[in-house]
């Protein structure tokens, strides 16, 4: 009797496992038909349907069946491209008053990944996690100040003693998926200390540093990029005016290229004082691209100089990078730099995190931290995004119904 | 000497330029002043200085060229949440770019949580924040402190008012899920003795004791405003079965109870609104019950919203009205607030009227498609200009040299 019991249980599970599989194919939960893939970290350009099942990308090939699909979205007026990152960002952190809730500026701009650069560090990381981190549909990572308040004014951020190598280090150890590195910012003295001490708990944490410095005499500039700053570490506001990257004649000073040949990273971090067209215009010119391209979004910039990754994005489009490179420098690049390669990417088997982006075309003013305009002739925008498999943004209600055709609902119709 | 320099500038004898910021050639709508129609707004100082045709722009420091657009007063959210609500959002970033230059809080804190409002948000702002304080003493904190009637004390409640009432305007009472008249009587309780109306979130289920008939016409007074009114579970506004508006809705309003939209997650849906507006149900306020959530699927700013009522035939000098004027007065903050009048505080929205194909979303994630959308696109709060997505206001890099922060 508990034989056969057994017996039938088995061939039920072989029913229900094996049997549907060989007869009718899976069901996906939504499928984004027919948009442009832009891919670069599989070198795709062009025309595919991505089909997404639970939170993952099951395939990305021309011509999937919609009628397979729970959801079809629509994607042939739009770009399709791994979700954003943005490796420079503050969201709320304990500590800094900021002011930004993550969802509504992130996933609204297609970015599934934002990178808390140093709002707090190891005194007040956790309260961050415990009171953002954790809440937020947005994946965010952290870069964990060597000041071990955070980012809490200058007072605190001026205290070399603020600065424990290795207590930054312990911090990153217990919390490895999270913490992506160190970040030293807004150090006023004229010394080394700050950086010095953030590459020690760098090492200490198998790690990199992103920096926010500028010149004072005694430490320069080419210094910190030829010297201090190992491979793989990140220069943040590179295009500052503070930032000595260009010489009179407008030319990109010959230490830019050999720390870019060592291995030394450029990243934007737009912010409220951190991108100007007089500087980003030359430089993009002779070739010096950023490697990453991100926010510094806040309070401030996210008001005039409308510093979230869309707009951020369309500024360089406008300079004369193509959409390829700037869809790389916002993908596929900081999800290397940041030592998470399994992001930033369509491949097949990875979390379904994904932009879908319109390009619009019409005549738009852009203005950078000095309040200086440009006008362009394109402009991204987000429509819809997708994070761990859900579509959480939609303004144009791709995956939506309308309501006449929606049945009754409410308790009206 | 400055007394010298002054009578010479009144004198005329400097040439001055008189004006801070001139935006220029909008179609400026300003109910209150009955003006819809070609216009220039200067602005000195952080006042509205003169509304007219044709100031000339050598007058002024900075001139924008608006033509094309929609100028109107700052617009009034009179139901936002900004503190102590789980989905509170931070301003600024969510008003001031949608062209919202005062939100009102509505019921995120309560008599004991209002000073830390005050301190950790409202005077951090460059919004301005004004408070509708909840009948709860510890506000929104969830379902177990906002079903306590032991804590709607009407008495501290209309203290606590009596204290700020520079920025505290009125009362609100919200997700009571107990039975009875408790938190609606203690909120009006508390607006008989500050002198503030009272507005209502107030869900009538099976067993509640509570009617849509006599909450309206017996229990709230004039000038007492009910939101979410575009929902089915707060008011009955429609009868379900003849799809006419409810009697007692009409009634009401004659009483002088108004009705406000409150947009949200959960309170706009277009089966509702599509059958009040054909009956001529229209919103006395628009407002969004703009949240952590409602933000993601519904987007229900402030032109979203105004876009949602011209969608249904509403023009868009009324919805301006109702998102300036009207809560203005429905707060008491008129003519103070919600209007372009010389001396006014310069609180103003630059707004486009786009065409295309555009979706607008309800509660239940149903779409319904307009070919006009209204947006924002710069916003003067207190005289300067804070937000500006195509940056009219501001010079093109390649002729402003080696520039610093241009003012």
């Amino acid at each position: 009797m508990k034989r056969a019991a057994g017996l039938v249980f088995l061939a039920l599970l072989c029913a229900a496992n094996y049997a549907p599989s060989q007869q009718t194919p899976v069901v996906f939960d939504l499928l984004l038909k027919n948009g442009h893939v832009i891919d670069p970290a599989n070198h795709r350009d062009g025309r595919f349907d991505i089909a997404i099942v639970g939170n993952k990308i099951l395939r990305v090939a021309p011509d999937l069946p919609a009628s397979h699909a729970r959801t079809v979205v629509d994607a042939g007026q739009y770009y399709i491209t791994p979700g954003l990152i943005d490796i420079h960002t503050h969201f709320d952190a304990q500590g800094a008053d900021l002011n930004l809730k993550p969802d509504p500026e992130a996933l609204t701009n297609g970015v599934t990944t934002a990178v808390d650069a140093g709002s707090s560090g190891w005194k007040n990381f956790e309260a961050f996690k415990t009171r953002v981190i954790d809440h937020s549909k947005t994946r965010l990572l952290a870069f964990l100040n060597i000041v071990g308040a955070g980012m809490y004014g200058p007072k605190v951020e001026n205290d070399v003693n603020e600065m424990d190598p290795e207590a930054a280090a312990r911090m990153v150890a217990k919390y490895p998926n999270i913490i992506v590195g160190i970040k030293t910012a807004h150090f006023e003295p004229p010394t080394w200390d700050a950086v010095d001490r953030a590459v020690k708990a760098a090492e200490l944490s198998h790690t990199i540093v992103m920096v926010d410095f500028y010149p004072k005499p005694g430490r320069e500039y080419s210094d910190l990029i030829l010297k201090h700053l190992r491979p793989g570490d990140i220069h943040t506001h590179f295009y500052g005016q503070l930032i000595p990257q260009l010489d009179a004649n407008k030319k990109v000073q010959p230490y830019m290229w050999e720390a870019r040949k060592r291995g030394v990273l450029f990243d934007v971090g737009h912010g409220s004082g951190s991108f100007w067209f007089r500087i980003a215009a030359p430089m993009l010119r002779q070739g010096f691209l950023p490697d990453t391209i991100s926010t510094d979004i806040h309070k401030e910039s996210i008001m005039l100089p409308r510093a979230n990754m869309t707009t951020t994005m369309s500024k360089f489009l406008n300079l004369g990078m193509t959409l390829e490179q700037v869809i790389e420098r916002s993908t596929v690049n900081p999800a290397r730099v940041i030592h998470h390669p399994e992001l930033g990417t369509l491949s097949e088997g990875a979390v379904a995190d994904i932009a879908v982006l319109e390009l619009q075309h019409g005549h738009f003013g852009f203005v950078d931290s000095g309040r200086a305009k440009m006008i362009g002739d394109r402009k991204l925008r987000c429509v819809l995004t997708v994070r761990n498999g859900a579509v959480v943004w939609d303004t144009e209600g791709l995956s939506l119904t309308d309501w006449t055709k929606a049945g009754p609902y409410s308790n009206f119709k | 000497m400055s007394r010298v320099l002054l009578f010479l500038l009144l004198a005329g004898v400097l040439p001055a330029q008189t004006y801070d910021l001139l935006l220029q050639g909008g179609h400026v709508i300003d109910p209150a002043n009955q003006i819809d129609r070609v216009m220039d707004v200067a602005i000195s100082g952080n006042k509205i200085a003169r509304v007219a045709e044709h100031i000339p722009s050598q007058d002024a420091r900075k001139t924008v060229d608006v033509s094309g657009l929609y100028v109107t007063p700052g617009l009034i959210d009179l139901h936002a949440h900004v503190f102590g609500y789980e989905g509170s959002l931070f301003p600024d970033d969510t008003s001031l770019v949608a062209g919202t230059t005062t939100v009102v809080d509505a019921g995120g804190s309560g008599w004991r949580t209002f000073d830390e409002f005050r301190r950790t948000i409202i005077t951090k702002s460059q919004t301005r924040v004004l408070v509708l304080i909840n009948i709860v003493g510890w506000g929104m904190k969830g379902p177990r402190y906002e079903n306590d009637t032991n804590d709607m004390d009407s008495t501290a409640t209309a203290n606590k008012i009596k204290q700020n009432r520079d920025v505290i305007v009125g009362i609100k009472t919200a997700h009571f899920g107990g039975t009875g008249w408790t938190a609606i009587d203690r909120a009006v309780a508390a607006g008989r003795m500050a002198d503030v109306p009272i507005m209502v979130d107030d869900h009538i289920f099976t067993n509640s004791g509570r009617t849509t008939r006599e909450k309206l016409l017996d229990h709230l007074r004039p000038g007492d405003m009910h939101t979410h009114m575009y929902n089915d579970r707060q008011v009955e506004l429609i009868d379900r079965f003849t799809g006419k508006v409810q009697s007692y809705m009409w009634e009401a309003r004659r009483r002088g109870v108004l009705f406000d939209m409150g947009h949200g997650a959960g309170s706009f849906l277009w089966p509702v609104a599509t059958k009040a507006m054909a009956q001529g149900f229209a919103p006395d306020t628009i407002s969004t019950d703009l949240h952590g959530e409602s933000i993601m699927m519904q987007q229900p700013d402030m032109p979203n919203c105004i876009t949602k009522m011209m969608s249904l035939g509403m023009r868009l000098q009324d919805a301006i009205l109702r998102s300036t004027v009207n809560p203005a007065k429905n707060i008491h903050r008129f003519p103070e607030l919600g209007t372009l009048s010389s001396g006014a505080v310069a609180d103003v929205a630059v707004l486009t009227l786009r065409t295309g194909v555009f979706a607008l979303k309800d509660a239940w994630a149903k779409k319904r498609m307009a070919t006009e959308k209204l947006e924002n696109v710069m916003t003067v709060r207190n005289g300067k200009i804070v937000y500006d997505v195509n940056g009219l206001g501001f010079p093109l890099w390649t002729s402003a040299g080696d520039y610093g922060r241009i003012p």
